[in-house]
This record gives C-alpha cells, sequence and structure tokens, in this order.
C-alpha cells in the first residue's frame, strides 16, 4: 500500500482490516489497533479467529465465502449484528450497550487479472445511532408515567399477533382491566397520589407477567395485557393473581395508606377475530366485573 | 413501448437474455454450494423500457391491490445503477423461517421481528442482487461495488408508488424472476435501472461477449 494510502487509512474514523484468502490477517489500521488494544504488528499473519474466536461462526463464514467465492459484498448491519468486534463504547457514559454497535461491510479484492486474492472489512462505529434510536422507540412506545407500553404500541402490534395466532391455530388472550374507584384517589389524595398508584400497580402486574407478554396502559386508568401463547383459562387464572396481588397491596402516600382494587375482563382469540373484537370482548367483559360489583374477574 | 427498440436493438436484447440465463444459474449453482442457499432463479424474459413507463409496467405485471415490498441496491462500475429487489409483503415472515438461523422465531417479540422481516429482506436482497449483478458483471468484464441494501418500499400497494421514484432519464432491464427458496416459493421481480451512459457501454460489452464466441 503506497505511503500516502497508509497515512489516509490510519487517520480515518473507521476500522479498516484486510484478511487473505485463509482469513489471516493481513492489514488492520490504526482505529483497530485503537479500539482493539491489539498492535498491528502482533495480529498481522496471524488467523482473525484467533484473537475474535466469537466471528468463528457459520453466518460469519458464509459471509465470508461469498465475498470471496463469488465476490459478493456482505453488510453486517447494527440491527441484526449488533457488532462485529466486540469493542467497549466510545465514552460509555450514559450508554445502555455493553459494547460499541457496529455497521460493517465486507467485499472482494482483485489482484489485476480480476481475481479475488483478499476481503476488506470496514468497521463503522454506530454507537451514539443506535442509542438515539433506541431513546426515540422508547419515547414512542412507552407510556412516560407508568414506563410500561402504550397504547400506540399496542395498536401496531395487535393486528400481527392476532394475525400469527390465527396463522399458527395458537391460542392468545388478552386481560383488560381497570382501577376500582379511581376518580375517588384522586379526589381524596390528589394527583400526584393518583399516579403513583398507577405506578405502583404498573410496577406490580409487570412482575407477574412473562416477558413475552405485553403489559400496555390503555387510557387513563385503564391497562391492557396481551397474553401470546396462553388460554382463556390460564389467562383467567393470571388476572386472579393480578387482581390478588392489587387487593393486597398497600401503598404508602404521605401519612396515609392507600389501598385499591382493580376488576378485569378477559377474552380469548377466535377465528376470523379482528384485534377489535378480541378487545372489544374484554372491554365487555370488564364492564360486567364492575356490574357485577368489581374486585373480580370476569371472561367474555 | 416503441422507444425499446432505441434502447438496444432485437439481437443485443438476445444476447442480453443469454448472459441474464448464464448469469442466474451461475449465481444459483454459487449460492447452493457456497453458502446453502437453494434458489431457483427463472428467467422467463426481459424487457428494456425506460424508467419512466416502469411503474406503469409494474402495475401490469402485479395484480393490484396487493401490497409490496421493495429492496433497493446501488451499484457502480463500468455498469452502474441501482438494483430492485419486488417482494410481496409478508414474503419477509417467510423468509424469515427459511433463512433464519432457527434462533427464536415465533417467540420474537414483534417490535423485533418486523425488525428481523426487513433486515432479512435486505439480506437476501443483497445476497439476490449481489450474485445476480455480479454475474452479469463478471461476464461482461465489469468489477463492481455496491451500497448497502435498503429497504426502499414497505407494505404498498403498487397502485402507490410515484412515478418518480426512480430516475426518469434512466433505463431499465426488467428480469421477472421466480425464487424458490429453499424448496418454497418465494415470487419476485429484479430490475435494474440504469443510466443512459451504462447502456452505452452495455452495448459495447454484448458486442466484445459475443466476439468471443465468433
Amino acid at each position: 500500500m503506497s505511503e500516502l494510502l497508509t497515512q489516509i487509512f490510519d487517520t480515518v474514523n473507521i476500522g479498516v482490516v484486510t484478511l487473505d484468502l485463509d482469513l489471516r490477517v493481513q492489514y488492520w489500521n490504526r482505529w483497530m489497533e485503537l479500539h482493539s488494544g491489539i498492535r498491528a504488528a502482533k495480529i498481522i499473519g496471524s488467523p482473525l479467529f484467533d484473537f475474535y474466536p466469537n466471528l468463528n461462526n457459520v453466518r460469519f463464514a458464509k459471509n465470508c465465502k461469498a465475498v470471496l467465492s463469488f465476490g459478493n459484498f456482505s453488510f453486517f448491519s447494527q440491527k441484526l449484528h449488533r457488532y462485529l468486534f466486540p469493542f467497549k463504547p466510545d465514552g460509555s457514559f450514559g450508554c445502555n450497550f455493553d459494547f460499541m454497535q457496529q455497521s460493517c461491510t465486507m467485499g472482494p479484492l482483485r489482484d489485476q487479472a480480476n481475481a479475488i486474492t483478499s476481503l476488506f472489512l470496514i468497521v463503522q462505529d454506530v454507537t451514539e445511532l443506535a442509542a438515539s434510536e433506541q431513546r426515540l422507540i422508547e419515547l414512542n412506545t412507552k407510556d412516560a408515567l407508568t414506563g410500561i407500553y402504550n397504547r400506540r404500541y399496542l395498536e401496531a402490534h395487535l393486528k400481527d399477533e392476532c394475525e400469527r395466532h390465527l396463522r399458527y391455530s395458537r391460542k392468545m388472550s388478552l386481560v383488560m382491566f381497570d382501577i376500582d374507584y379511581f376518580k375517588k384517589v384522586n379526589d381524596t389524595y390528589g394527583h400526584q397520589c393518583g399516579d403513583l398508584v398507577l405506578k405502583t400497580i404498573a410496577t406490580r402486574i409487570s412482575q407477574l407477567v412473562r416477558t413475552t407478554d405485553y403489559l400496555v396502559r390503555y387510557g387513563g386508568e385503564e391497562f391492557c395485557c396481551i397474553l401470546p401463547e396462553t388460554s382463556a383459562e390460564d389467562a383467567v387464572n393470571l388476572a386472579e393473581r393480578f387482581r390478588c396481588q392489587i387487593s393486597e397491596l398497600v401503598m404508602g402516600y404521605k401519612e396515609d395508606k392507600v389501598r385499591v382494587t382493580i376488576s378485569l375482563g378477559i377474552s380469548e382469540l377466535r377465528d376470523e377475530d379482528t384485534p377489535d373484537h378480541l378487545l372489544k370482548r374484554a372491554d365487555d367483559a370488564l364492564y360486567r366485573a364492575k356490574n357485577a360489583g368489581r374486585d373480580r374477574v370476569v371472561f367474555g | 413501448m416503441e422507444e425499446e427498440q432505441a434502447l438496444l436493438s432485437d439481437e443485443e436484447k438476445d444476447i442480453l437474455q443469454e448472459i441474464m440465463n448464464i448469469a442466474f444459474g451461475q449465481a444459483a449453482a454459487d449460492l447452493a454450494e457456497i453458502i446453502n442457499v437453494f434458489v431457483v432463479l427463472n428467467v422467463p424474459y426481459i424487457k428494456v423500457l425506460k424508467a419512466v413507463d416502469l411503474p406503469a409496467f409494474l402495475r401490469s405485471e402485479i395484480s393490484g391491490r396487493e401490497p409490496i415490498s421493495m429492496v433497493e441496491q446501488h451499484f457502480w462500475g463500468e455498469f452502474k445503477g441501482s438494483a430492485f429487489l419486488i417482494f410481496p409483503s409478508g414474503s419477509g415472515k417467510e423468509l424469515v423461517s427459511i433463512m433464519g438461523d432457527g434462533g427464536g422465531g415465533a417467540e420474537f417479540e414483534s417490535f423485533i421481528f418486523d425488525v428481523m422481516e426487513k433486515e432479512t429482506l435486505m439480506e437476501v436482497g443483497n445476497i439476490l442482487i449481489g450474485a445476480c449483478v455480479g454475474k452479469v458483471a463478471e461476464l461482461l468484464g465489469d468489477r463492481v461495488t455496491y451500497s448497502p441494501p435498503r429497504v426502499a418500499i414497505e407494505n404498498y400497494s403498487i397502485e402507490s408508488i410515484p412515478a418518480d421514484i426512480f430516475d426518469l432519464e434512466s433505463s431499465a432491464i426488467v428480469l421477472r424472476t421466480v425464487f424458490t427458496f429453499n424448496e418454497r416459493d418465494v415470487t419476485g421481480f429484479l430490475f435494474l435501472v440504469t443510466r443512459y451512459e451504462s447502456i452505452a457501454w452495455l452495448k459495447e460489452a454484448l458486442v466484445t461477449f459475443m466476439e468471443k464466441y465468433e
């Protein structure tokens, strides 16, 4: 490589690596030295996998083969791969990532006769971008007060969930619940207390659901819980646990002890259901639970 | 479509068709042998159009209301332009399960699943476009590089694709292909939109290609 190009490659703010046909490191630029802590002199000539065994997997190998055998390009997006090289994130304060998020490109390098002699890898640090994207997603899908999913999220995903379950003939249920006499809490103790109650209930319930369930703040004091792969019977049992846990919960607000109960309506996905049907049946069941005296579970 | 004549002669089109057949055959063989992706690429016909006529052409070929997704990737060489791969919407889901490493699938949180679907469309797009364009370029003695693939259109009705999405000064070589991915049918269109100067180069390259056989 010419002296001039070497200077440029050592200055650019991206990682540049080249590997020979046996995937031994041929070139390792300054950026790679800086972030890996491995000097070029040390790694050049060694198989890349000796230093990065995490890359020794089927997917990466396939991409290398595609590049070396038929000159394809490969793109390792941050969204799918997170990173190739486990580097510490730059300026890592306030960052949610354990490793630098990377967007990588791999392609062939050819000689004068057009034969592929090596491959290049370009590594771009996209941690900041990924972090702000994560933040945007959070703002868009989470309820600011309770930290659980918001209604927008529900609307965007309930349809997909319904379709997926119907396609594979799987059971799915939905719990709609509401805090009994919530207005009284607000009127008696003030809105700050109301907020505390909402937050506490959201936190408590989210500890009871599986990671595959979605707990959503549907409206003011109304919540909704999507339960994938769950029969009505299991949903009723779970809802009963929600009800018990909340009725036993004592929330301290200033000098007061606040207790509330919840009413719950359940629906199970049927053939030909739309998300609206599913929501409507749970809502109707909730309404019946309210009319029947509150603090209870009704299947609709 | 009388302009077609002006772009490529019948003979040139025949040669191009032949090159595409060879390229697709080799691309399919490479994909199977090297990365275990079994894909049948059919090239029933190719068509050369002005880019301005492309949306109308696509509308006539793809049944009306069905939403589509489109992966776009640019390539640069003597032969330069953009490759577009159109899938019916929902293919992404199918492809995720075909291409997936068996890591998760149905358990994916649906947000992640959407991302997976999109990324898989891009990955499949990159493989197919790379293999096809790369082979064509190789046969014509060219060397191309690519931009990262991008999902240009997601879940959109073909009816509502604006005419100016393609560079109107350009020409398009349209290849209708049916991919059979690992024994499951995913039908799509691949088309290459090239700048006029590439067409000039293409004409020359086609002649050179033929001379090798004469």
